[in-house]
């Protein structure tokens, strides 16, 4: 499905501008496209040629006694009409919205670095979807498990231009193939996910996913307690993203709501530790600007294992004194700034190394359902899911039951003993990816038995 | 826009071009949502979305393809069609068993949500000077560190034409408020909320429903509350009766029985993201899923529910079925495709998309606990040692849908029947039917009210559905309680 061409996304982003009559305004163009194949034992329980172009217009008025009162409204409706409708509602609302006495003015022209997006992405077809999964649906019947997955390609386009001379345009695309494979006692997962769908290599999460699935089978009971874990990516990056969620955004920071209040600059982590939100990674890239179109900067959070941050955005910045970042979502927004391209720095050690430096402990491959109970330390609870294995003396033994882990982020990081030289992009139940190896920590909590599924 | 003509246009291309079922539904929505946080305007957005949706079946293979109608909507129609048809006769070999549905999607008729305001009808500047009215409400103390309210209002418009004969039109309202106080003190950050977690409490109704709420009356003690948090002792570990409030209930209800009994997931097919099932087709009918007070009712029609509509995105008309019997599991949340593998003659009716966009799945439509006889006083004053949780803090169940976890933003310490001391963080964990059969008592209908959920993710690709959940306070005995430093 063709992805809305760059420089036609920010012509409409310029038409549009041109017909407003506020005192500033900002547009934004999104435009997606998204096709996927979801399946299952029966083969493809679901598909989707998906296309949506949305148009957003952020509208200030300029208070003479400083300051600005704005909103957004967003629509579908590209012709003028639908242009002008959706102005005249975002001018109704402004006229009645407080006064925000120190909401920076727009910002300016700036550069950005030119993200194309990536063809063979976009142009992978429903034949080619239909073949891997018809690859992962026949590998799992004949090791007598059943599939569950998704292939998945979908780009976007967005174009930001505003009153103040601001135009910045960028693509990203992504694609994804993930395999669940489950047999009667146990089950197993891989995924490859990166920006370039022929880079994946879709036979190998099928046999990752299937090996892994079959050894697997047979848990054991396992008592609940402290153990030290190697944490595969996708469990490092069901953790992580809370921290982008509540922690390293300067809103929460500024309302005394974040783990970093009263830390930064403190080394609470081991010095192989080092986060990054990095939009340019390749591995993981995100578009070169934030929300509001200001250039993503690369921004340490955990520098060798001081703590760092937090990101900003324009309004954030003027109102803690911190320089910008670049980390704005869409404004005027609920939430604040934050991260959203984490990237862990590799460490030196393979999985076996990894698995080899645990005496009594557990391989966790991935973690479900997470969820944050308090803010201050990040304390989060969630299952173990689709594989955990005993490790002793140093070896992978054999799986056991799944269970709950209730356990502070911080101290888990503060614990961690081990960083894997091979990473990879992972994501989480809800939203967001994480570049990260593996990851092996002391005494991480779980607290109760849970079921597999 | 002729939007009858679109959908019907849609699926006479779909079927002479060789589709053996087709389905099209165009959705225009609009929705407004305002909030204010720390009296700054920290959110308005008005959103207006336009977009046709066209579903195929050919060979019993699905194809979905789903396009907007910014500039020419003429023309989506045909190139939906086109695309969901390349989409369907691409899954090929890959297929292996056949979609097959049950039933008939021919039902023809309109519905439309009741309301006495129209949301969209009071203006932006009444809407907003309410919600100053509660931010201000929530201030005059400096641990009160944010101070927020907000609310949403949304109208859905969906035509869908079926190419079994199907055409119907429904309009859909909703709306909601909410206000929450954030206070830090004593190194603690506590969150008091109200009506509701998740930005308020939502219900298929218009304004009236959100000047029902008085926010600025509720919020001092929003407030109040939320500070006593800050210096409340966390609720201590150990085994003890719990009450639970209805907006706490919700939850419960919602990832323990709605998620479980959703018939896809029980099949397999929520594996890849969400889960699976311990709720398992073996079980029907037989399984004891709680006590004899369970009683867990399945309701489409339900006046004021967030799921409250005339067809669902099959195109089958709305019902009211049990799902739990006085404690035993009697039915499954289905849709056409899966209705059959339970031997149902037809759908339930709770297949849903979340608009345009997205394809159909199986989703929990209002789920609610039937009322009891109890009151809540007479429900503490029975209890010896327990505590009264209230509103949603956090959550995490299981795939299966069998161990929890839930906090709850507060906890009122009961002694001899007697309410005492708040408790902060009260978290409590237990296994889904052990859970429910521990149920001994349920307030009464004067305490049953629906809570909206408006956040429900499902699929892969994740979409969002809303729908609502009756309860009044109820009592589970001998809860395992976490201890935590939280």
């Amino acid at each position: 499905m063709p992805l809305m061409e760059r420089g036609d996304a920010a012509e409409l982003a310029r038409r549009v501008l041109a017909r407003s009559a506020a005192d500033e305004t900002e547009v934004t163009v999104d435009a997606e496209v998204d096709d996927f194949v979801r399946f299952a034992d029966v083969g493809p329980t679901q598909n989707g040629a998906r296309e949506r172009v949305t148009v957003a217009v952020r509208v200030r008025r300029r208070e003479p006694g400083g300051g600005y009162r704005e909103a957004r409204v967003q629509t579908g409706a590209l012709d003028d009409a639908g242009i002008d409708a959706a102005l005249a509602r975002a001018e109704a609302i402004v006229e009645h919205c407080p006064v925000d006495p120190d909401l920076p003015a727009l910002g300016g022209a700036v550069e950005v670095r030119d993200t194309p997006p990536i063809r063979p992405t976009l142009d992978h077809g429903f034949r080619e979807k239909a073949a891997w999964v018809a690859g992962a649906v026949e590998a799992c019947a004949a090791a007598g498990l059943a599939p569950a997955g998704l292939v998945q390609t979908c780009g976007l386009t967005r174009a930001i231009a505003n009153s103040s001379g601001r135009a910045v345009v960028g693509s990203r695309t992504r694609a994804s193939f993930a395999l669940t494979a489950t047999g009667p006692e146990g089950s197993g997962f891989a995924d490859a996910i990166g920006p370039d769908v022929d880079a994946l290599d879709a036979e190998g999460v099928v046999a990752r996913a299937v090996e892994r699935a079959c050894a697997a089978q047979g848990p054991r009971p396992v008592e609940p307690g402290e153990y030290t874990v190697v944490l595969e990516p996708p469990a490092v990056s069901a953790l992580l993203l809370f921290s982008s969620y509540c922690g390293f955004g300067a809103r929460e920071f500024s309302e005394q709501a974040s783990f970093l209040c009263g830390r930064v600059g403190e080394r609470l982590f081991p010095a192989g530790l080092t986060l990054l939100d990095d939009a340019a990674d390749p591995r993981n890239p995100g578009l070169p600007f934030d929300g509001e179109g200001t250039p993503r900067r690369t921004v340490p959070l955990i520098e060798a294992g001081v703590l760092r941050g937090p990101v900003t955005d324009r309004t954030w910045a003027a109102r803690t004194g911190l320089e910008c970042t670049g980390h704005a979502l869409p404004q005027p927004s609920e939430d604040g700034p934050r991260p959203q391209n984490l990237v862990v720095e590799a460490g030196a050690e393979s999985l076996e190394d990894l698995i080899g430096g645990v005496e009594r402990g557990l391989l966790v491959s991935q973690l479900h359902y997470a969820n944050m109970i308090d803010p201050k330390d990040l304390a989060l609870t969630g299952t173990t899911r689709h594989g955990t294995f005993w490790i002793e003396g140093g070896r992978l033994g054999h799986p056991v039951h799944e269970l709950r882990f209730t356990d502070d982020l911080v101290r888990i990081l503060a614990s961690v003993t081990g960083l894997g030289a091979q990473r990879a992009v992972a994501g989480a139940l809800f939203d967001g990816d994480v570049l990260t190896p593996a990851l092996r920590v002391e005494g991480f909590r779980f607290t109760s038995a849970a079921e597999a599924g | 826009m002729d939007a009858e003509r679109l959908v019907r246009d849609a699926v006479e291309r779909a079927t002479a071009r060789g589709a053996d079922y087709a389905d099209a539904r165009l959705v225009r929505t609009r929705t407004e949502e305002l909030t204010v946080r720390n009296g700054r305007l920290a959110g308005a957005l008005s959103d207006e979305d336009l977009g046709l949706g066209v579903r195929v079946l050919v060979g019993g293979s699905w194809g979905f393809a789903a396009r907007p109608l910014g500039e020419d909507p003429a023309a989506a129609p045909a190139e939906a069609a086109r695309l969901a048809l390349r989409a369907a006769k691409a899954m090929g070999r890959a297929q292996r068993s056949p979609v097959q549905l049950a039933g008939r999607a021919d039902a023809r008729g309109e519905y439309r949500t009741p309301f006495e305001l129209d949301p969209f009808e009071v203006s932006p500047a009444d809407r907003l000077d309410l919600l100053q009215a509660a931010v201000a409400a929530l201030g005059g103390r400096d641990e009160a560190v944010v101070r927020e309210a907000s609310c949403s209002v949304r109208r859905e418009e969906q035509w869908m034409a079926t190419s079994e004969g199907g055409e119907t039109f429904q309009e859909l309202v909703r709306a909601g408020a909410g206000v929450a106080c954030q206070a830090a003190a004593h190194g603690q950050v506590e969150r008091r909320s109200y009506p509701a977690s998740f930005g308020g409490n939502y219900l298929a109704a218009g304004w009236e429903h959100v000047l029902g709420m008085d926010l600025v009356g509720e919020a001092p003690r929003v407030r109040d509350e939320a500070i006593a948090l800050c210096s409340a002792p966390p609720c201590p570990p150990g085994r003890r009766d719990l009450i639970l409030s209805g907006n706490q209930l919700m939850l419960q209800i919602h990832e323990s029985v709605g998620h479980p009994t959703e018939l896809d997931r029980v099949h397999g097919h929520e594996v890849d993201l969400a889960g699976s099932s311990f709720a398992t087709t073996d079980k029907l009918g037989a399984f004891e899923y709680g006590s004899r007070h369970v009683d867990l009712v399945a309701d489409s029609t339900v006046p004021g529910g967030l799921d409250t509509r005339g067809f669902d995105d099959d195109g089958v008309p709305s019902q009211r079925w049990h799902v739990v019997r006085e404690g035993r599991l009697e039915g499954y949340l289905t849709s056409r495709e899966w209705a059959g593998r339970v031997g149902e003659a037809a759908s339930r009716g709770s297949n849903r998309a979340e608009g345009w966009f997205h394809p159909p799945i199986v989703r929990i439509t209002n789920l609610s606990l039937m009322p009891g006889t109890w009151t809540l006083d007479d429900l503490i004053a029975d209890t010896a040692d327990g505590v009264y949780c209230d509103t949603v803090k956090t959550w995490s169940i299981d795939p299966s849908r069998m161990n929890f976890q839930f906090t709850t933003e507060l906890g009122w310490e009961i002694v001899d029947g007697e309410r005492r001391r708040l408790l902060r963080s009260p978290t409590y964990q237990g296994s889904t039917p052990e859970f429910w059969r521990s149920c001994d008592a349920v307030c009464d209908e004067r305490h049953w009210r629906l809570w909206g959920v408006p956040n429900c993710g499902k699929g892969n690709p994740m979409q969002v559905a809303e729908m609502s959940h009756g309860a009044a306070p109820a009592r589970f005995r001998g809860v395992e309680f976490v201890g935590g430093s939280w």
